[in-house]
């Protein structure tokens, strides 16, 4: 049993950033980014084609973290330059990627035999190899919270957040919105390939279909963290993206210790956004009405 | 500085595909320091004109200059730095998410690229940030310095706008624009807004447009008054000019189609009082 609390723990902090990636877009940046699907298989997919090459593990993730940061700053220009609605720019973007991510990898799977060994190297406090990935993963996610806290809290976080809350006025005070949204968009993107990455390390494989119903799981992931914390700061808001992260990855767990079928996933993780949605406690841009008011 | 608007043109396509010339040649200057209210009918062309000079629509032809700076082929964000906007609405000249001081670090912030390398250095607003502006408002008068931590959504439309106010002014911007900034207040929060508007351009010198529907804001304030009448300008006074003007008068110019006065068909207007 223990064994399954922790692999969960492992999974959701392997898919935190997948979960902060999407809380910068759509909360901070106000900005519905599809692009998540796509990067996040990019990033797994470049991670594992890297390390199966010999390049070392940590080299791997940066390329991934580049990589990702690349595929949304494509998404931020099309929406910026060429004027391209935001849903149309990141589904251009993933869909793109898609072929991308396969040329790439060279073919559709691509598998990881061996644990990294820096991961060997770590403590395991009494619980194998599991809490080895524990400790390098909660490092490893304690780094971006802390680094992301810091970024939101300095001028350019603060010209990020005003974009998002309120352009006109952003832009009427000096911030450049196609910079900042481009910059915004890559970034995320990049602790979302980041993600893709972990997770392909972890479970010891990537494949070019591991992105899909990226998007939803991170959306499931800040619904659930924001409930549970209801944060007022933003540190407190990336502490508990990091938290729904666990919480989610925990659920999922329950459910198929209950006897739920692995291919059911994604369906029930959909079913449960809807949900979410329908009851009108979560305001998403370009998913639901502001306010609920409109039929 | 001054602004210096030189045969301007703008027009707008209309449903069913005919095509409205608002601004044709329109040419304006307003000389440094000036405080003009801008009063006129709806579709004139009042708050366009301040959008025009804003960068937020682009002009069909002609030339803006503020200073020797040409802005017309800046963007919105770049003319920022050197001007300072107060919009109708109280909620879209602040960021209701953010806290009142995290505004105030955007406003300040407004001549330095806040996107760049050095937006990346150090932590704000912080504690000398926060003494900063709590002795601005202070100054000013402005009852905010307690609630600096609070988020803007929280304030009354009022004391929005007030913010919005002294935000549009930090930093000592180079033109103020002013467009019906108390129309959506009640009469108290009007008179407290217009009454720091004259201290803050007073103290400030700094060239401002401030477009109104109000004719007793039109008769009280300001150094001139234009009024614009389908993108034409129709009425121009001076101060002392306007001194001989009753409230009726500038009513009944209103539906007036032909020139009001003779200042008005000079493209520099009479000179700075």
């Amino acid at each position: 049993m223990l064994s399954l609390w922790l692999g969960a723990y492992d999974q959701g902090l392997a898919y935190a950033g997948l979960a902060l990636g999407t809380y910068l877009t759509l909360r901070v940046l106000n900005f519905p980014d599809l692009t998540v699907d796509g990067s996040f298989a990019l990033g797994g997919g470049a991670a594992a084609m890297l390390i199966s090459e010999g390049v070392p593990v940590p080299l791997s993730l940066a390329m991934a973290v580049f990589f990702g940061f690349l595929a949304g700053m494509v998404t931020g220009l099309i929406h910026t330059r060429l004027g391209v609605n935001e849903l149309f720019a990141g589904i251009l973007t993933t869909t793109g990627l898609y072929s991308i991510t396969l040329r790439l990898m060279g073919r559709s799977n691509i598998p990881l035999t061996d644990t990294p060994a820096g991961i060997l190297h770590l403590p395991d406090l009494g619980m194998g190899l599991d809490g080895r990935w524990a400790v390098g993963f909660s490092l490893v996610v304690l780094g971006l919270v802390l680094l992301s806290a810091l970024l939101l809290a300095t001028d350019f976080g603060l010209a990020l957040r005003a974009l998002g809350n309120n352009p006109t006025m952003a832009r009427a005070n000096g911030i450049n919105q196609r910079r900042g949204l481009t910059l915004g968009i890559a970034a995320a993107n990049g602790l979302v390939a980041l993600s893709g990455a972990l997770v392909a390390t972890y479970q010891g494989f990537a494949d070019v279909t591991m992105g899909i119903g990226s998007l939803i799981l991170g959306l499931g992931m800040v619904i659930v963290g924001e409930s549970v914390l209801r944060p007022k700061s933003i540190p407190w808001a990336l502490g508990a993206v990091v938290l729904g992260a666990v919480l989610f990855r925990a659920l999922i767990a329950i459910a198929l210790q209950l006897g739920l079928e692995p291919v059911d996933l994604k369906l029930t993780t959909a079913l449960l956004l809807l949900v979410a949605l329908a009851f009108g406690r979560l305001r998403l841009p370009g998913v639901s009405d502001p306010g609920g008011t409109n039929r | 500085m001054s602004l210096r608007v030189e045969q301007l043109a703008w027009g707008h396509p209309l449903p069913g595909g005919d095509w409205r010339q608002l601004f044709r040649d329109f040419s304006f200057h307003c000389p440094q320091g000036q405080f003009v209210v801008v009063i006129g009918s709806n579709g004139s062309g009042k708050s366009t004109l301040l959008n025009l000079v804003a960068g937020t629509l682009k002009a069909g032809a002609g030339s803006i200059h503020l200073g020797d700076r040409a802005l017309e082929r800046r963007r919105d964000h770049a003319r920022a730095r050197w001007i300072g906007r107060v919009m109708q609405n109280p909620l879209e000249g602040s960021c209701p998410g953010l806290t009142v001081a995290e505004n105030l670090r955007l406003a300040e912030r407004r001549h330095r690229p806040a996107l760049g390398w050095g937006g990346l250095v150090g932590l704000h607003p912080n504690g000398a940030d926060r003494r900063r502006y709590r002795t601005l408002l202070d100054d000013l008068g402005v009852p905010l310095a307690h609630r600096l931590d609070e988020p803007v959504g929280q304030l009354s439309g009022g004391q929005r706008q007030t913010l919005s106010l002294v935000m549009a002014t930090l930093g000592c911007p180079e033109l103020l624009l002013l467009d019906e900034h108390t129309a959506a207040l009640d009469p108290r929060a009007e008179a407290s807004v217009i009454a720091l508007t004259e201290r803050l351009v007073r103290q400030l010198g700094t060239t401002t447009l401030m477009v109104t529907h109000s004719l007793d804001q039109a008769l009280s304030y300001g150094d001139r008054l234009v009024m614009l009448h389908e993108g034409r300008l129709h009425g121009d006074w001076t101060a002392a000019e306007r001194a001989g003007l009753s409230a009726e008068a500038l009513r009944g110019f209103y539906g007036s189609a032909t020139m009001v006065n003779s200042a008005a068909q000079s493209s520099d207007g009479p000179a700075s009082p």
